[in-house]
């Protein structure tokens, strides 16, 4: 035989291939050819002339790709990770958020009534862990194993609660009481909004360009893009965020620039001197502090970040974060047309919003227009709510003034 | 006079108000489209009298600007769907035709302003838009099918689309590109431009069957080494223009579901007389269905007051009520199936047609999955790269 034929040979024993259009989904397979389009069973692939066009579609040859038959058993142990809905269950209560707000609540729920149907609705994971632990995680050298405290996924089988992760609400319609998200429409009974709040952005600082604190998935990828050395890190407000942030990223050896249009840090609590007492103990760590400045614009500049004040002064930083405050996102409560005053207004004794079957809790509601953005209140409001909706005795939650603790770490501070 | 002799401008009837073309439209709708639904869907009759007879009236114009005043996305959305109640295919052709507008206006170019869009809208022309890839590819869900490489004076295209829509031998369409250079690596941008099936080099081939609406001329496009120059340019580079329209491109879609989940609703309450003492044990029964669509419809009808509203949260509220409008128009056709029970089961019944139809609805691009696929894209916080 002809080296040609011998090749040809040893080519007609290989196995049969398929190929997948990329338009349309038709699989092409070898063994069987398209008897209709010309290619009788055992056409090669790469025999197939350019002007054959898919049967399904029209598309030439050169829109297919190689495809395998997927594992049926992987696709199926994949399939088991992401979450579904079925619609065929009693409505009960729909929780949005995963928080501390929306798990206290799921909790408080589940210890008042075995057997009511909870969904929890969260665009992250879903993870259980304590926000004010991100201030101080480099100081206690806390990695990600050791600040979640347990799974979402494993939270909500403790509990017997439906969580679906990675799932954003969209719109309330109150008027059929139905939630609708990315992965379906949920009825509800009672909706209980523990969405929190989102960072507050100025114009002048671009999402793309700074990082936010605000929650576990955010802070993660901030610890990973600042790496295990040292980085010049610029942080844009001085408030307990950022100055708690500022010392602790100090503390793992970071050099801070932190700015804040006050004259000092944590210039609310002035009358308490509270400024003077952290620049005090900061005196020994890498965090400049500059007062009375507020950033005009933020520019990548080769593979670094350049922050321009108003007034003119420049500052280079590998990382830039944005603590410049919070703010209670308004699109679910602006669709079902709840009451609103700087946050979402609730009733404070049973935290109902405008709506009787909405009830809301944690940093997105305001009473009185006041928000109450800490971990205390959370817990009772928790009550009072899983009284109100389970029909018990209330428990009616009362707004006290919060006691602040500064995590800053060489000299803490409790401020009223 | 010779009405040829006149400028152009003059032989044209002045626009009907809204009630009126809303009028004018039912008419059409209700009579002699009526009569060829059957063949629409079964038989792949493209219904281009009917067509031509709704672009006359204006009810593919409707949001377009003209010299004496502002389009009316509403007046458009209510068009459509007063179509769309009687026959989903030829709603969705109004689509095509209403978005094939959009963009020839939007182009900014004016070789395609001109006579080109005047005769659109009266219907002397009729296109399409190949943007079912493109949005895919937008939503990062597919990649772009069609090349195009810079040549002297424009640009040279490859490469054959599937299933586009509103398309004849004499018809047009607007298409995007991906821009490459010879040895086909992306350039980084894309081209937005008129297609025509006449032009050398464009093959339309005919598609399988579909399960409905077989009469809505589509086909899959083969391009090959096409030549597109200055004239026949609506965005280089696609993006901005894409970011500009979208909202519109898939608020206009809303008449569809609609229209559809109307028709729906008339087939129950066709049926209440003699089967509302049974009917009254399903769910999804018409009052309860009519109040979530009309509460949908008012909800369309003011996003319709600010069509080329960019931010993203507008866009994101117009997402949600597209994959609401489709999700309504499957639980209503379905549940007009359960009301009219086995004579909604003929094949020759308008229930079981419009089952078929809502399915198009769901599955169309933007379907339901895309939807929400987009709107997790885009709920996502943007964090430094």
């Amino acid at each position: 035989m002809k080296p040609t034929a011998i090749a040809e040979a040893i080519q007609s024993l290989a196995p049969w291939q398929q190929y997948i259009c990329n338009a349309c989904g038709y699989i092409y397979n070898e063994a069987d050819g398209d008897p209709d389009g010309g290619l009788p069973p055992g056409t090669r692939y790469a025999d197939i002339p350019d002007d054959w066009a898919c049967p399904l579609c029209g598309v030439t040859k050169a829109d297919f790709a190689p495809y395998t038959p997927p594992d049926l058993a992987a696709l199926q142990a994949q399939a088991a990770c992401t979450p579904t809905l079925t619609t065929r269950q009693a409505p009960g209560v729909v929780i949005v958020g995963a928080g501390r707000a929306g798990w206290q609540l799921a909790e408080t729920l589940r210890a008042m009534d075995a057997t009511l149907p909870i969904t929890v609705v969260t665009a992250c994971a879903g993870d259980v862990y304590d926000k004010p632990l991100l201030s101080v995680a480099v100081a206690r050298q806390l990695s990600t194993e050791k600040l979640v405290r347990e799974t979402g996924a494993a939270a909500a089988q403790r509990l017997n609660v439906r969580l679906l992760a990675h799932t954003h609400a969209i719109r309330i319609c109150a008027d059929t009481q139905q939630l609708r998200t990315t992965r379906g429409v949920l009825p509800y009974q009672h909706l209980v909004l523990a969405h929190g709040a989102q960072p507050a952005l100025p114009s002048s600082l671009p999402a793309a360009l700074c990082w936010r604190v605000n929650h576990l998935g955010a802070y993660l990828q901030l610890r990973a893009a600042l790496g295990d050395t040292p980085k010049d890190v610029l942080i844009v407000g001085a408030g307990l965020v950022g100055s708690e942030l500022a010392n602790d990223l100090a503390l793992g050896g970071h050099r801070i620039t932190l700015l804040d249009t006050q004259p000092e840090p944590l210039a609310r609590w002035h009358d308490a001197q509270a400024g003077a007492q952290v620049l005090q103990a900061w005196q020994d760590l890498p965090i400049r502090f500059v007062g009375g400045v507020s950033v005009a614009q933020v520019e990548k500049v080769q593979g670094r970040y350049r922050v321009t004040t108003a007034c003119g002064q420049r500052f280079a930083a590998d990382q830039v974060i944005a603590a410049t405050g919070l703010q209670t996102p308004t699109r679910l409560a602006h669709s079902a047309g709840l009451a609103w005053r700087n946050g979402i207004e609730v009733e404070p004794a049973t935290l109902r919003t405008s709506d009787p079957h909405i009830h809301a809790l944690g940093d997105c509601i305001t009473v009185d227009g006041q928000a109450s953005r800490y971990i205390e209140p959370i817990a009772r409001q928790a009550r009072a709510i899983a009284a109100d909706i389970c029909g018990c005795t209330p428990v009616p939650y009362e707004p006290r003034p919060a006691t602040v603790r500064v995590k800053t770490t060489s000299l803490p501070l409790t401020l009223h | 006079m010779n009405a040829a002799d006149l400028p152009r401008d003059a032989t044209h009837l002045p626009p009907l108000s809204g009630d009126a073309l809303l009028t004018a439209v039912r008419a059409v709708a209700q009579g002699p489209l009526l009569q060829q639904v059957e063949a629409i869907d079964r038989q792949g009759h493209y219904p281009a009298a009917v067509l031509r007879q709704l672009a006359a009236l204006g009810a593919m114009s409707a949001h377009l600007d003209t010299p004496v005043g502002a389009g009316s996305y509403a007046l458009a959305i209510q068009a459509m769907a007063e179509v769309s109640r009687v026959c989903g295919a030829t709603g969705f052709m109004m689509w095509c035709q209403a978005v094939c507008g959009l963009y020839l206006q939007q182009s900014g170019n004016p070789a395609l302003m001109g006579e080109l869009l005047a005769d659109h809208s009266i219907g002397a022309g009729l296109g399409g838009t190949a943007l079912s890839n493109p949005m895919k590819s937008y939503a990062q869900i597919e990649s772009l099918l069609l090349k195009a490489t810079p040549v002297d004076g424009g640009y040279r295209i490859n490469g054959t689309l599937p299933w586009v829509s509103n398309l004849g031998p004499d018809h047009y369409c607007g298409a995007i590109a991906a821009v490459v250079d010879e040895a086909q690596q992306p350039l980084g941008k894309e081209l937005m431009f008129l297609l025509r099936c006449d032009a050398p080099g464009v093959e339309l081939r005919e598609c399988p069957s579909f399960s409905a609406m077989e009469g809505t001329g589509t086909y899959a496009i083969r391009v090959k080494d096409l030549l597109i120059g200055a004239d026949e340019i609506m965005a280089d580079p696609a993006k901005p223009t894409i970011a500009r329209i979208r909202a519109a491109f898939v608020m206009l879609q809303c008449g569809m579901a609609v229209g559809i989940t109307q028709g729906a609703i008339d087939s129950m309450w066709a049926v209440e007389p003699q089967l509302g003492h049974v009917n009254q044990f399903l769910e999804d029964r018409p009052a309860t269905l009519q109040a979530e669509l009309d509460a949908l419809t008012a909800r369309v009808m003011k996003m319709a007051e600010t069509p080329f509203d960019t931010r993203t949260e507008f866009f994101i509220d117009v997402l949600d009520a597209r994959a609401h409008g489709a999700e309504l128009c499957l639980r209503a056709a379905q549940s007009a199936l359960m009301h009219q029970g086995a004579r909604g089961y003929l094949m020759s019944s308008d229930v079981q047609r419009r089952v078929r139809e809502s399915h198009f609805v769901a599955i169309v691009t933007p379907a339901i999955k895309h939807l929400r696929k987009e709107m997790a894209r885009l709920s996502a916080e943007e964090m430094p790269a």
